[in-house]
């Protein structure tokens, strides 16, 4: 039953080409009709779930190999389930959510196709049990996102933050990739499940810290952890559904993924411990503190979103089997609450058509069911009873101060962030929704009533599942106790727990909600000192400082292409032709005895004698020739007999493309003959001497190779086995053709694009002048 | 040339029966290329050929005319037809680019092999016709040859 996963994965792929079909049939309503596929991995996940024990992982090997070892195995466990059920769920919830937000934009189809594949990328990725498959999910939600990012893409600004995000993912990709090489190299197999099962140590091998450091850049960038963080508040260019799925459930959430799925191998060292805690610990406070001072409300909760981030790196990098649970229960905790505000931020921006928390005031009076699930969610933000985020923030504070040496900084620090988060709901409350503010009320373009249902559905629903996750904590039990199995390979019985009883992490949660409201009420003066320690921090603007490296480096590129490709077909010739002379000399044995072979020639035959003379009296005739025609009928006379020369030795099919080639050239020679500026000897004395220099030097190398070769004979000639095979096993009587079309088909393959390219070339060099004669002449 | 006064009926009528025999054959090329002298490439450009001669005398736009789709999809249908070929026996789970054949006898032919190598061959001939198709009419078209 379980192993209809791959299945299902692939028509979610599918939907996304789909799309394009469905869209002139549905029109408004395709957001419904993609929203089924999610759905339907949703409930099938769901059903899985009452199968997981403990200590339950399924492993589905795959037939379907991409290349040897490249298997698309898949992996269903308590880790992959949990993040599988919040990207499939939270996406079923989006897709809805967009199909109205969506309503008046273009491109619709392009849109929700898009946003199909990324959904189809972020569930294959987290259920792969492969590197490689894992690393070809990762790129493409990286491809995607860039595309959902700058959706609107006639924004300059939102290109730039595609780029941006594109830039920086993609970096960290590649550091995926060299690191999937490297442990596939160690351990002999890119199967996680199988590296994990036959004990290879990671760990101990010396490449580790290597490995390390390019997973562990990979995770940095993509989960927007400092120094890196900056593209995600860019990344809030998309349109609200997307941030909603972006900083809830996917793609910033990859990395916590990869984190979690990678523990066991690399996991547990000092590196990884410290360097983690010290990213996630800066990025944690950071996101907090700068969240405070942003006015934008999207803006606002991309910063929460960053220091949540942190928090899930900081618990991981303690790696103590209770911090891994705080993580995971964190995750949900997080992607409940931020998937839902996100969608209230675009309810509200739909309603009011603005964004900015000093102009929104007593949401209340139009949005009320709005108001009331934001009110949840903004509980659950603060960690405060009875929301999950309440659970889930006594886990992280137990956490902290059972790490052992560190806790004296992280926890202050931890605190901080949380006091933080508390004030910021508050604010966001009292300035927004709140009835009793002073600020003038904004006119609404649409009150609750007009919306539909599935408009709001999406933050309700995640709001009530944050509200009965809380109250009933022991639901999660089970799956995340597998994936503490999963990951730490420990067998550990969880009681999640909304009440502890009186106990120092209480009194911690009191301290923090007491500071928060502090804070809230001190807010003026606080959001001004952050604003301005922001503008301070403005000098060292990341986002700049990476644009104009970008830009550095597209400079020197740019001189550097200039300066190899200088446009003279006269010295690329020359360059080539040196170059190559240069290689074959320093690599050939300078002894004539053992150069040349002395015997074993056939005998001269009288009409390749001819053949010879005639040809080689067109050449001198073609370099001497005064006038251009006569110089390109001798060269043509020289192509033929080369042609005839290959049909002389047997090589017919070669002879029949020599004849037509040197045909059809002459056809073109002739047809612009006419056109060619007149023909003139612009060459001095001296450059032409130098050309006969390199054309004789190359002429007499080539000469020496191809006598040289017949000595060689260092392997046994590929030919015998292209004769062997050619009919027996490809069914072909012509060798030549056979090896075209089925031995070496790839190359074939590559040939006729670079065919397609010249055309290509041609066509668009030939439109230029066209287009460029044509507005002269207006 | 054509609009011109000077029209040569007999080179017209030449050029037309040139360019079928030439496509003909050019077929007759492709279709024996896996046992014979012949195949994709050499088909190509003799199919061209015949293309470029009918041009020459017509001019480009009545050949665009009789073939009635551009150069530029022909060279499209050709990559992807190799492509395909290609990857057939992946979805067969056989490795990339597995020559797959189908074997039969026919009454007047014979033998017949049929086989992904040939769909790679046609593929080959598509490009081959479309890119020289392509190059003579833009340089034709710079040339206001029509």
């Amino acid at each position: 039953m379980s192993g209809i996963l791959p299945l299902l994965i692939g028509i979610l792929f599918l939907s996304g080409i789909l799309t394009i079909i469905l869209y002139p049939i549905f029109k408004q309503k395709l957001g419904w009709i993609l929203s089924i596929f999610p759905l339907i991995i949703f409930v099938f996940l769901f059903s899985v779930l009452n199968d997981i024990d403990i200590q339950t992982v399924n492993i589905f090997p795959s037939d379907f190999k991409l290349l040897p070892g490249i298997d698309f195995a898949f992996r269903i466990d308590g880790l992959s389930l949990i993040f599988g059920l919040m990207i499939t769920g939270i996406g079923f919830l989006v897709v809805l959510y967009a199909s109205w937000y969506m309503k008046k934009y273009k491109r619709q189809a392009h849109f929700f196709s898009y946003l199909m594949f990324f959904m189809a990328a972020m569930t294959g990725l987290v259920f792969s049990d492969n590197l490689m498959v894992l690393f070809i999910f990762w790129e493409l939600t990286s491809v995607t996102s860039f595309l959902l990012i700058g959706f609107d893409h006639h924004l300059e600004k939102s290109r730039q933050a595609a780029l941006q995000s594109l830039l920086i993912t993609g970096f960290g990709g590649l550091c995926l990739l060299f690191a999937s090489i490297l442990i596939g190299q160690i351990a002999g197999t890119y199967q996680i499940s199988v590296i994990i099962e036959q004990g290879i140590d990671l760990v101990g091998n010396p490449k580790y810290l290597l490995v390390f450091i390019l997973v562990l850049m990979a995770v940095l960038t993509k989960s927007a952890q400092f120094p890196f963080h900056f593209w995600l508040p860019g990344a809030m260019q998309a349109p609200t559904p997307v941030s909603a799925y972006l900083h809830s459930a996917t793609m910033v959430n990859a990395g916590i993924y990869l984190l979690l799925r990678i523990q066991p191998l690399l996991g547990g060292t000092l590196a990884w411990k410290y360097s983690l805690i010290l990213a996630g610990v800066i990025t944690m406070f950071l996101g907090a503190y700068f969240s405070m001072g942003q006015k934008d409300l999207k803006r606002i909760l991309a910063f929460t979103t960053i220091s949540a981030l942190g928090t899930m790196v900081l618990l991981i990098g303690i790696g103590t089997p209770l911090s891994i649970e705080a993580s995971l229960v964190f995750f949900i905790v997080h992607g409940l609450y931020k998937g839902g505000l996100f969608m209230v931020a675009g309810i509200i921006d739909k309603s009011t058509g603005t964004r900015d928390i000093s102009k929104l005031s007593k949401l209340w009076k139009t949005l009320p069911a709005t108001t009331i699930f934001a009110v949840l969610a903004l509980i659950s933000m603060a960690g405060l009873p009875p929301m999950l985020g309440f659970v889930g923030k006594e886990l992280i504070y137990v956490a902290k101060i059972q790490l052992p040496g560190l806790s004296w900084i992280i926890l202050p620090l931890g605190v901080g962030a949380n006091i933080m988060m508390v004030a910021i709901s508050l604010t966001i409350f009292v300035e927004i929704f709140y009835n009793k503010s002073k600020k003038p009320e904004l006119p609404a373009h649409y009150s609750e009533k007009q919306l539909p249902w599935y408009f709001i559905l999406g933050p309700g629903v995640l709001a009530l599942a944050g509200l009965f996750l809380g109250l009933f904590p022991g639901g999660l039990n089970n799956l995340i106790a597998n994936a503490l199995f999963v990951t730490k390979n420990q067998i550990k019985d969880v009681h999640l727990l909304l009440w502890h009883g009186f106990n120092e992490v209480l009194l911690l949660s009191i301290f923090a909600i007491l500071l928060g409201v502090l804070i809230f009420i001190l807010r003026k003066p606080v959001t001004h000192f952050i604003r301005k320690t922001i503008k301070w921090f403005d000098i060292y603007h990341l986002p700049t400082i990476f644009m104009s490296v970008m830009n550095f480096y597209l400079r020197i590129a740019g001189k550097n292409t200039q300066r190899i490709q200088h446009g003279y077909h006269r010295f690329y010739l020359m360059t080539f032709f040196i170059v190559t002379l240069a290689i074959l000399a320093f690599q050939i044995n300078w002894n004539f005895s053992d150069l040349v072979p002395i015997g074993g020639y056939t005998p001269i035959r009288i009409n390749i004698v001819i053949l010879l003379i005639v040809s080689s009296l067109a050449v001198l005739f073609a370099v001497f020739s005064k006038s251009r025609l006569s110089a390109i009928l001798s060269m043509g006379v020289v192509g033929y007999g080369i042609a005839l020369l290959y049909l002389f030795y047997g090589a017919i099919d070669l002879s029949i493309t020599q004849f037509l080639a040197e045909t059809v050239v002459m056809v073109l020679f002739v047809m612009v003959i006419y056109y060619l500026p007149k023909f003139a000897v612009l060459s001095t004395r001296k450059s032409r001497v130098r050309d006969i220099v390199i054309s004789l030097a190359v002429g007499a190398m080539v000469t020496l190779v191809v006598l040289h070769s017949h000595v060689l004979n260092m392997y046994e000639p590929v030919s015998k086995f292209f004769a062997d095979n050619s009919f027996l096993q490809a069914h072909g009587r012509n060798i030549v053709n056979v090896i075209l079309v089925d031995f070496r088909a790839l190359d074939t393959l590559g040939e006729i694009t670079v065919l397609t390219l010249a055309a290509a070339g041609v066509y668009s060099l030939f439109r230029f002048t066209i287009k460029k004669k044509d507005t002269v002449n207006e | 040339m054509n609009s011109s006064s000077l029209r040569n009926i007999i080179l017209e009528k030449i050029v037309k029966l040139f360019m079928r025999v030439m496509l003909i054959f050019s077929i007759y090329l492709l279709l024996r290329g896996h046992n014979y002298p012949g195949g994709g490439f050499i088909a190509g450009i003799v199919a061209s050929t015949g293309f470029i001669f009918y041009a020459i005398v017509y001019g480009s736009e009545q050949v665009q005319h009789i073939i009635k789709i551009k150069p530029q999809t022909i060279i499209g249908i050709g990559l992807l037809l190799a492509l395909i070929a290609g990857i057939i026996p992946v979805f067969l789970n056989q490795e990339i680019q597995t020559g797959l054949w189908i074997h039969g006898h026919l009454p007047i032919i014979g033998e017949l092999h049929l086989g992904t190598p040939l769909l790679f061959d046609t593929g080959v001939f598509l490009v081959v016709v479309g890119v020289i198709l392509t190059i003579i009419f833009s340089i034709m078209e710079v040339l206001k040859w029509n």
